[in-house]
């Protein structure tokens, strides 16, 4: 209880109290009861007066107008529910789509993770050009760990597509080989049974969720025997319901279901394999102290080789949280500065609406200056209900967040981290009131500075008139000028974003991916030597082709080797080039759609160095010559037999690199391969493959199958989020723009009925009406779009990361959103332009 | 005849000056010591305590009056003393200033 509460708190007990005394006082003076009491409630006065006086002395001043003012604002809002309606649908498409992207930022760059200390996790670098990623040699990470002082746990992981089979059959599932101190960076408990000790071999750890879906939540299956890529192991245990695995993942555009299986990177692992290590540092030590520690350590592991020239350091380390981060971030910026934008918009068609409602408010507004309201006061009562329409457009904004929010988690990629766990929690709502407020004050300043320089004298005079005067019609023409400027930028940004998809999705004739079936095998090397992995890849090459329907079937292992000599095109000898290799079966080329530019395909029955180069590869191999029968060295010498075009199969995002492909037969590298399986219609293909595969070996499945239709379109998932979000974005802006454009002319119109009746009755003819009319709207949208150009100019280059194929600044996307935009500012003002040459000269002077 | 505005809380401050008081006390000291030449509807004094209780000047509490009835009890703070003194000598410089005017005669003989 405050003071106020504590002080009026029995003040009617008080006050009876105080009625019976005196009534008792006049009964010892000898009155009657009746007249004691009625003379005693004379003497004090109305009671329910003095009540009220009481408490009004407690009221605080400010308090009690803001709420008058409230009430009033709330009246005037409902007496116009058409402009309440637009205005607060406006809001809430502007700060609906700002929370909903606030939203994915705040859960995706501002939580920290989910694992102890997080502000100590850091990620040990070491950047690989060849893979254009981090990659550390596990025999490194061994060193680093045993002899680095900086950290007070080191981890490594390694990712690996394992197969678990159990008496029900068998599962492919996203795992990672972990080492180091894993558990304990990630403050990992079991649900159920143990985690195992690191080096501790053929221990499965599993996700709950792998759990619940695999296993049925079998407690018992525990400590069960399995078969992983065919090899013994057991289910040590289950993670807890909670536990995500939020490290970098690489694969995510190839494989992007979630991490779910763990096992133990043992010895043998370590010898030749890479991996990507993570580190909690010391309390107190800097990640410059641990970087040069890491340097040193590297040095000595690696003495620099007088033979070789000296590489530059690629070693690095950032906190863990900007690593996972990292691709996310420039597009959630890109995002956040376009929902700006049109928030910015829709402040100005606010803006724009009220200054038309303050013009034919501004007798009001002039009856409560003349009557003594202060400036102040009335400019505070505007901006009160600025701030309510502002609020009340914030709360809708939050129902189309909650629900733009649900969508975007569902159509989000899985390589933007942590996508699905974005909420609308506090600082999310802390950020809504914030921009509602912002907003408000933006649109509410207008009408506020309109009202600052209205003449009393000239407002009262002017009659009942509403629309007499061209009040802030000049400030409402700048506005929707600069609104058709953001409309530009966000038109601009979108149509880029668009050109560069549709670019990506561009494919060549006869590519038809949405007829190819692409699966991944492991075949287990315990069990397949190098002969048997042959005679398996015949034998399901020659299974899948009979299946009814398939037009090609084939296998393929692919390879990067760094190193290769230098090729006849190379101006230096001692150049080496980075390969990327595929011994491919010749029914996989067909079946992916390959086409053959000059010589001959790769057959079944190539035994010597024979190869297939793409046209990247010729023209960095040999230049313009002609390749076919020259000998290139890759890296043992192979002669070219054929080019085949350029395609991008295994990313949209990307060119297609220089490629060799080898006669599937040379290899006996088939730890992990891929199968293509091309058929008229696909819809029942799976079934059929999974038989035939099951017929083979039902201890090999093959697993991340999928079309390539979509196996490509999940590559450029990031892409389409972004061009979803962004052409939302500027859609929303696109309509914002017309109907502030329309709204601006409008109103120009209605306010000069009188003066084009009279043109119209001196004899000015219809079309010099429209005319005159469209070029006013004209003149400011041409002012807009080309401040906007110039504004879209600086800020697209930001976008420059976003892009494949589009330059930054590409001139047939500028003039397509200018004009878009122009043909839209034409349309809006045409139709109020019709109705202002429509106007009856005797009707609208009558008006007077 | 009517009481001036501000002189209520001059009063009532006066009035507890003694002790504290309940509010029909507080009304009936006012009437008795100004002889009834000051009119003023009894209620008028609500308004006027919470405007104190409000300054700080006094303050209310629950307390159990002569007959054994639960009351309200005003009691003057030590900054309402300090106010009341204050109040005091420029009342009664106004006091002397308008007599003075009044009837300068019998102040100044001379």
């Amino acid at each position: 209880m405050n003071r106020r509460q504590r002080a009026l708190a029995g003040l009617e007990e008080d006050i009876r109290e105080h009625l019976g005394r005196e009534t008792r006082d006049n009964i010892e003076r000898g009155m009657p009861p009746a007249e004691a009491r009625a003379a005693a409630v004379r003497k004090f006065g109305n009671v329910a007066m003095v009540e009220e006086e009481t408490r009004a002395v407690w009221r605080r001043p400010w308090v009690d107008q803001l709420l008058q003012d409230l009430g009033f604002a709330f009246r005037v809002l409902r007496r116009a529910p058409a402009f309440t309606a637009v205005a607060i649908l406006t809001l809430a498409v502007g700060i609906g789509l700002n929370t909903a992207v606030f939203s994915v930022v705040n859960s995706v760059l501002l939580r920290p993770l989910d694992y102890p200390h997080p502000e100590r996790l850091v990620w040990l670098g070491d950047y690989n050009p060849h893979v254009h990623r981090d990659m550390v040699m596990l025999s490194d990470f061994a060193e680093w760990r045993t002899r680095a002082r900086s950290y007070s746990a080191m981890a490594a992981f390694s990712y690996q597509q394992i197969a678990v089979a159990n008496s029900r059959g068998a599962f492919p599932v996203g795992a990672v080989l972990i080492g180091g101190d894993f558990w304990t960076l990630t403050g990992a408990f079991p649900a159920l049974g143990r985690l195992f000790a690191p080096d501790e071999p053929r221990s499965l750890v599993l996700s709950w969720d792998v759990f619940q879906r695999q296993f049925g939540a079998d407690p018992h299956a525990i400590g069960g025997a399995v078969t992983v890529d065919g090899r013994a192991a057991t289910i040590g245990g289950v993670l807890a319901k909670g536990y995500r695995f939020q490290f970098p993942r690489w694969w995510t555009a190839q494989h992007p279901e979630p991490v779910e299986a763990y096992l133990s990177l043992v010895q043998s692992d370590m010898r030749n394999r890479g991996g990507q290590v993570a580190a909690s540092l010391k309390p107190g030590v800097s990640i410059q102290q641990a970087l040069a520690e890491l340097n040193s350590i590297q040095q000595h592991l690696h003495p620099p080789n007088p033979a070789r020239p000296a590489s530059p350091s690629r070693l690095h380390i950032d906190p863990l949280l900007d690593q996972l981060t990292s691709g996310a971030r420039r597009a959630l910026a890109v995002l956040l500065a376009a929902g700006t934008l049109l928030l910015l918009m829709a402040a100005v068609n606010i803006a724009s609406l009220l200054l038309a409602r303050t013009s034919a408010r501004r007798r009001e507004l002039a009856i409560r200056l003349a009557v003594g309201a202060g400036r102040f006061r009335a400019l505070r009562q505007l901006l009160v209900e600025s701030l309510t329409l502002a609020l009340l457009g914030g709360a809708a904004g939050l129902l189309l967040a909650r629900w733009a929010l649900a969508l975007l988690v569902r159509l989000g990629p899985a390589s933007i981290p942590r996508l699905d766990e974005a909420s609308i929690d506090l600082r999310v709502l802390a950020f809504t009131i914030c921009i509602s407020i912002a907003a408000g004050i933006l649109f509410g300043v207008a009408p506020g500075m309109a009202l600052w320089r209205t003449d009393l004298h000239d407002a009262l005079k002017e009659g009942a008139r509403a629309t007499g005067g061209v009040f802030g019609l000049r400030i409402r023409r700048l506005l929707v000028a600069g609104e058709m400027a953001l409309a530009v930028v966000l038109l601009t940004g979108a149509g880029l974003l668009l050109a560069s998809f549709l670019r990506m999705n561009a494919r060549p004739a006869g590519f038809a991916p949405e007829k190819v079936l692409i699966m991944n095998i492991r075949l287990p090397a315990a069990r397949y030597n190098a002969a048997a992995q042959q005679a398996y890849g015949k034998e399901l090459i020659r299974r899948l082709e009979s299946i009814p329907g398939v037009e090609a079937a084939g296998i393929s292992t692919q390879w990067l080797y760094s190193g290769a000599p230098a090729f006849p095109n190379d101006s230096s000898p001692t150049a080496t080039h980075l390969l990327h290799g595929n011994a491919a079966s010749p029914g996989y080329l067909r079946a992916m759609g390959m086409q053959l530019r000059k010589g001959r395909w790769l057959t079944d029955s190539d035994g010597g160095h024979v190869i297939l180069i793409n046209e990247s590869m010729a023209r960095e191999a040999v230049g313009a010559i002609d390749p076919i029968g020259r000998s290139l060295s890759v890296p043992q010498p192979a002669v070219v037999v054929g080019v085949v075009a350029d395609l991008r199969y295994t990313r949209l995002d990307a060119d297609a690199p220089p490629e060799v492909f080898f006669p599937f037969q040379q290899t006996s590298m088939m730890f992990m391969s891929d199968v293509a399986v091309r058929a008229g219609n696909v819809s029942g293909l799976p079934a059929a493959v999974h038989r035939e595969f099951a017929a083979i070996d039902p201890a090999v499945p093959p697993y991340g199958m999928k079309t390539l239709d979509r196996a490509l379109a999940d590559t450029i998932a990031p892409q389409r989020f972004n061009l979803f979000l962004l052409g939302t974005f500027a859609a929303s802006a696109f309509v914002l723009a017309l109907v502030g454009i329309y709204g601006v002319i409008a109103y120009a119109v209605a306010a000069r009925t009188r003066e084009i009746g009279v043109r119209v009755a001196l004899g000015a003819q219809r079309s010099t009406v429209v005319g005159m009319v469209v070029r006013e709207g004209m003149a400011i949208a041409i002012a807009g779009i080309v401040a906007g150009m110039a504004a879209a100019l600086a800020l697209t280059r930001l976008m420059a990361s976003l892009l494949y194929g589009v330059n930054t600044t590409d001139p047939r996307i500028f003039a397509g959103a200018s004009v878009t935009l122009a043909v839209t500012a034409l349309l809006a003002s045409w139709w109020p332009a019709r109705k202002a040459a429509g106007i009856d000269p005797m009707i609208a002077l009558r008006d007077e | 005849m009517e009481l001036l505005q501000g002189t209520l809380d001059l009063l009532i401050l006066r009035t507890l000056a003694p002790g504290p008081a309940h509010g029909h006390a507080i009304a009936k000291a006012i009437e008795r010591q100004s002889e009834d030449v000051l009119q003023v509807e009894q209620g008028s004094l609500y308004p006027a305590l919470h405007r104190l209780i409000r300054r700080g000047w006094i303050t209310a509490e629950e307390g159990v009056s002569e007959n054994n009835r639960r009351a309200k009890f005003y009691r003057l703070t030590g900054k309402g003393r300090k106010q009341l003194h204050l109040e005091t000598t420029r009342w009664e410089k106004l006091a002397r200033a308008i007599a003075r005017i009044l009837k300068p005669a019998e102040e100044n003989p001379s």
